[in-house]
């Protein structure tokens, strides 16, 4: 042995030097080890402090369940805190920095509250931040935030790609150790379709880590064959570095792969790490068992870790943890540990074992039967231990053994509980049905000929279980051993979060005696490790301080998820502009050619306005009313939503959905429309066309568009089954413009053909399928939302960017000017046509001054609640014009109208002004409102109260139609 | 009534031809948009669906789509001819323009999917022509299979830009080509 590392052995590539630095220091490890088995082959083994004594420690165990080697990874951006040192793989370049010290690891002030260990007893926040009350926000709290965490985050954005992907099996196998692998391997050979994940970046489980005989060969030789049968099957996925983190109803599993968390950079092509969700027909669950610590004095310091970890360094990574080491177990475990690391050429000083009379091979190292440690010497490093007897025994690493804990967490996260097993000294899973069983040690089966056989009857999805491999099989004993009482120093049963043995009592003696409030209170079994070394232990001291089983403890809540898992994965590539899709119209290109100015409208990008050299949007916006209210305008409305409703029964479909009646609407014309919810309040407008006796063509609003259609897929298939009526989306077939003012009918008639649009060819309200632009097949609608003299022309979506700038060309001798929706929202106001801030989920009909839509003569969705007495209430806010007294001041949306003497307060409260415009028309500001029995108050002068900005005014209500009351400009 | 204008694709400037990705040999997938093309939405009238199946099963050189129940999307007939064919058995909206569809084939098309759509497309339960609704990408995706390892994706024509950026960036890591 030279150093640390072993001189042969391990699965490491010793011609693949690795440079890395940890703490700014240059060390060099081997393709194969990850960072633990690296620093400790080093012989660093002091990696970080803990979080409430900032006691130093290092490697407890040699996997995921690592609550003390946590580090930053990397530097800058792509920095990543709190990862165990014992999940990564090493590589070149590799820099990571131990955390939660200060000023250095070495040297660290917070020490210092090791001092004060007394007062930092479980419950300490509650006991001690509870006064003065007046302390919490201003010390308390910035003093619990600042100790409060382990590393630091990158304060910068993620440079690397996440995904989400899905998959499906008939059988999921987690974990590749021996039952993992000959359960896959069962089921491939029938060619079901199998996905076998493992954590680790290497396919194998304990026969990477274990001396073991399968088949006549070492546990590593059979564990290749059988990945490469596996491997060599197109039915088969094998996912390494895979972590199954979640059990989800329907057998569905999460997963995160960690595809690129083992290199330096990613390729710019490949995420860092994909979330995978696992549709399994069924599952078997071979994750394993956890060994766990025993709780005496100094069992954090730096040098002691588990048996099996002590011989998972020495047999997978030739890393040795010590020259000279001590075994303390309370099962056979750590003869193993012995016998390996003598095997291996390191010197094993003796076998403590708490039993009296254990019965296992010891491989020639002294045993002391009935013994226990009962405290640590050393700080950052082992330097020896002291026995009950209060001998002294030098060394510089200890290995220890309180037992194993199946790993029983995926099957116990819909709920189901683990069961204490006396045989094994653990929690067995519990019986989840056939879709998810457990096989090998995680079902409690501690010898490896039953984890094989378990695991091959697991993977026999169908016909008789095959024969499997003769094996060699470790003898397993264990008598519980859980705490060394006579330990002076502290014994730690959780190390992450520093909860002591005594903390446990303490808890219960004050009322904590529920696992689950023991838990809250000693914050024992939190954190990054949610407890995986430590709970067990955690359990068996609350029942012995409380008289219990284990069982009548039982253990706290699994959930989801086992190891935790980035924000990253769990956002995917759904960041940045990714984050929602980006719907466009059919003429953004228009529009983008023309300078508009895009605003999201829900996913869509509409034109919202159309800038020249200097203008602001108001400017902008005021310039387009005045020109189309004086020549012509252009406006994208493609995103109002469309929908072709057909069938014998459409126009009864129709009579049911609205309030008003289109059964009695012409062919080629077309009508407003106002729908209820089932509760009387309207629900959204849109006009609606008949284009046959049996096809009609109904718009929405844009933003209920999904909504109006799954609304009349209830109706249809829960209420109306019987009617024949076909309904689907026609929205994006159609681009639609709407083109308006005194000029549009002049523009217009230039393109299209045929047709002569006069009152008489195409009056008011006409809506027909018409030909323009010399053969090209379109809808045109008289209709208006400005109030102008206005048409909606439909085209086939592929042709809008053409059509709009033919009628750009058309209209260019009469001035059109393309519109935005500002434009369009302050036309709408001025002629007080109501939209979004007035449909706002609380008004009825009757509110928006609509009521006389509402037919008597038929059923529809929402009369008979619309009859309620609360919603024809005489003083229920309706829809009235509002325009500052001055005519030099800005109301704004949002403000409260007050009776003009009254002061603000909730009682006095009128009303609220719903939507605001600048009217270029009227030179002023004016709005619509809703005003508690506003249509007896026209020309009543009221306060206008903004609450946000502290200031009042005075307005006057009005008719919300304020510009061309005589609607002489629509019907020029 | 058939026209001459110039159909413009809204992936026009977007689905630019080349190779893009990763270089790991022949492109992993490699992806065209169908443009122009004609679809149909048909959907049964009432008491039709069976009458309508048979009528859409034996009519030679439209494409069928199952789209819903008793639904379908019809490629490959111009509208007006849908629409007369079908008369008194279903009722026909043109989605000829509406509608975007993408085709995506090659060797890699269920790895770069499975990051998109919950179905399982394996192909011993989703057969050659079989149809499915799904969203990828928070958005709405008719998805057929069209041969061995070819799908085509039909999605709403506003969401076509997006949707290929998402779809392109999927298929980088196996590298991919557009035609």
């Amino acid at each position: 042995m030279t150093g640390f590392r072993l001189d042969k052995g391990g699965l490491i590539d010793r011609k693949a030097p690795l440079y890395f630095t940890f703490d700014g220091r240059a060390f060099t490890g081997f393709a194969g080890d990850t960072l633990a088995s690296a620093l400790i082959s080093n012989d660093v083994h002091l990696m970080g402090r803990s979080f409430k004594y900032h006691r130093p420690r290092g490697v407890i165990s040699a996997g995921s369940s690592e609550p003390n080697a946590l580090v930053e990874l990397r530097e800058g951006a792509r920095k990543e805190a709190n990862t165990r040192a014992t999940m990564i793989e090493l590589h070149d370049g590799l820099v990571a920095k131990s955390q939660n010290h200060w000023p250095s690891l070495e040297f660290d002030i917070g020490a210092l509250n090791s001092l004060a260990s007394a007062m930092f007893v479980a419950g300490f926040y509650y006991k001690t931040f509870m006064w003065p009350k007046s302390f919490w926000e201003k010390i308390y709290e910035p003093i619990i935030r600042k100790a409060a965490g382990l590393g630091n985050a990158s304060k910068e954005a993620d440079p690397d790609k996440y995904e989400k992907a899905y998959a499906h099996c008939d059988l999921l196998v987690v974990g590749s150790g021996p039952a993992g692998l000959i359960a896959a391997l069962m089921a491939a050979r029938s060619g079901a379709r199998i996905i076998l994940a493992d954590e680790s970046s290497t396919l194998g489980g304990s026969l990477l880590n274990e001396n073991e005989e399968i088949g006549g060969m070492s546990g590593h030789a059979w564990a290749i064959g059988v990945i490469g049968e596996l491997g060599s099957k197109s039915n088969v996925t094998l996912m390494p570095r895979t972590t199954i983190f979640g059990w989800y109803d329907d057998n569905i599993f999460g997963a995160v792969e960690r595809v690129n968390d083992h290199v330096l950079e990613p390729s710019p092509y490949e995420p860092r790490q994909r979330y995978w969700r696992i549709m399994a027909k069924r599952a078997v669950m071979a994750t394993g068992a956890e060994e766990r610590p025993i709780v005496f004095g100094g069992n954090d310091v730096p040098g002691v870790m588990t048996a099996g970890a002590l011989r998972t360094y020495a047999n997978r990574y030739a890393a040795a943890a010590g020259k000279s080491v001590v075994v303390f177990t309370n099962n056979n475990s750590g003869y193993r540990t012995a016998r390996d690391m003598n095997a291996h050429g390191v010197h094993v000083e003796v076998i403590i074992d708490s039993r009296k009379e254990p019965n296992v091979d010891a491989g020639g190292v002294p045993v002391i039967r009935g013994g226990a440690i009962v405290n640590v010497r050393g700080g950052k490093r082992v330097s020896g231990v002291e026995l009950a007897d209060h001998r002294m025994i030098p060394c510089d690493a200890v290995a220890m053994s309180g037992g194993w804990s199946p790993i029983v967490n995926l099957m116990c996260h819909r709920g189901a509980k683990p069961k204490w097993d006396e045989r094994i000294a653990g929690f067995v899973p519990p019986d989840v049905g056939d879709r998810f069983v457990a096989a090998g040690s995680a079902a409690g089966r501690m010898l490896l000929s039953e984890c094989l056989a378990d695991g091959a009857r697991a993977g026999t999805l169908k016909g008789k279980t095959p024969a499997i491999p003769k094996c060699r099989d470790e003898a397993f004993a264990v008598t519980p051993l859980w705490w060394v009482k006579e330990s002076t120093g502290k014994a730690f049963v959780d190390y992450q979060n520093d909860s002591t043995a005594k903390d446990l009592p303490l808890a219960a003696q004050e009322g904590y005696r529920d696992i689950e409030l023991a838990k809250r209170y000693t914050t024992a079994g939190m954190a990054t490790d949610q407890g995986k070394l430590g709970n067990v232990n955690a359990i068996a001291i609350l029942a012995e301080a409380t008289g219990r089983t284990m069982d009548q403890v039982g253990t706290t809540t699994f959930r989801p998820y086992y190891t935790p898992v980035s924000f990253g994965a769990i956002a995917g590539p759904f960041v940045g502009h990714h984050f929602q899709p980006v719907r466009k119209t059919p003429l953004h290109d228009w529009a983008d050619e023309l300078g508009a100015v895009f605003v999201e409208t829900g996913l869509w990008m509409r034109s919202s306005w159309f800038p020249q050299a200097g203008e602001d949007w108001l400017a902008s916006a005021s310039r387009e009313v005045l020109a189309t209210r004086e020549r012509v305008g252009l406006c994208d409305v493609s995103t109002l939503g469309k929908i072709d409703v057909q069938g014998k029964d459409a126009a009864e479909f129709l009579n049911r959905l609205y309030c008003n009646t289109f059964s009695t609407l012409d062919v080629g014309k077309a009508r407003y429309g106002l729908m209820l919810r089932e509760d009387g309040i309207v629900f959204d407008d849109g006009t609606t066309s008949r284009l046959a006796a049996d096809h009609f063509l109904m718009t929405t609003t844009t933003a209920n568009a999904a909504r109006v259609m799954s609304h009349m897929e209830f109706c249809h298939q829960a209420h109306w089954p019987e009617l024949d009526v076909q309904y689907v989306s026609v929205t994006e077939q159609w681009a639609q413009m709407a083109i308006a003012g005194p000029k549009a009918r002049a523009t217009l008639q230039k393109i299209v053909d045929k047709v002569t649009l006069d009152d008489t060819g195409f009056p008011y309200l006409a809506a027909k399928e018409i030909s323009i632009l010399g053969g090209m097949t379109a809808r045109l609608f008289r209709i208006s939302f400005s109030g102008e003299h206005a048409y909606e022309l439909a085209v086939p979506a592929d042709y809008g960017n053409l059509v709009a700038r033919s009628i750009m060309q058309a209209g260019e001798e009469f001035g059109i000017t393309p519109y935005g929706i500002e434009a369009l929202s302050i036309m709408r106001i001025e002629k007080g046509h109501v939209a979004g801030g007035e449909l706002n989920g609380t008004t009825t009909a009757g509110d928006l001054g609509l009521g006389k839509m509402m037919s008597s003569k038929k059923d529809y969705i929402g009369r008979m609640m619309a009859a309620r007495e609360g919603l024809t209430d005489k003083n229920r806010q309706c829809v009235v014009g509002i325009r500052p007294f001055d005519a030099a001041d800005k109301i704004r949306a949002g403000s409260h109208i007050l009776k003009k003497e009254d002061a603000p307060s909730m009682a006095a409260d009128q009303g609220y002004i719903s939507s605001v415009a600048w009217s270029p028309m009227l030179n002023m500001w004016l709005g619509l409102a809703l005003l508690s029995n506003g249509r007896e108050r026209h020309g009543e002068v009221v306060k206008i109260f903004d609450g946000v900005r502290k200031i009042h005014m005075f307005g006057v209500i009005c008719d919300p139609m304020q510009y061309d009351r005589e609607n002489k400009k629509l019907h020029a | 009534m058939p026209d001459n204008f110039q159909r413009v694709s809204p992936l026009a400037d977007i689905a630019i031809q080349g190779r893009f990705g990763a270089d790991h040999g022949a492109p992993g997938v490699t992806l065209s948009v169908r443009h122009p093309v004609l679809i149909a939405t048909v959907i049964a009238r009432k008491g039709k669906a069976k009458a309508l199946a048979d009528a859409l099963k034996s009519w030679r050189g439209a494409t069928v789509q199952w789209a819903g129940a008793e639904q379908y999307f019809l490629l490959d007939k111009p509208f007006d001819e849908v629409r007369k064919k079908l008369e008194g058995l279903a009722s026909c909206s043109d989605q000829s323009h509406g509608r975007v569809i993408i085709r995506i084939e090659g060797p890699k098309v269920r790895q770069v999917l499975c990051k998109g759509t919950p179905v399982d497309l394996h192909e011993s339960g989703f057969e050659i022509g079989k149809s499915a609704l799904t969203q990828m990408a928070h958005v709405g995706v008719h998805l057929t299979r069209v041969g061995r390892d070819a799908f085509e994706l039909s999605v709403f024509r506003g969401f076509s830009e997006s949707f290929w950026e998402w779809l392109t960036e999927k298929a980088e890591e196996f590298g991919y080509q557009v035609i």
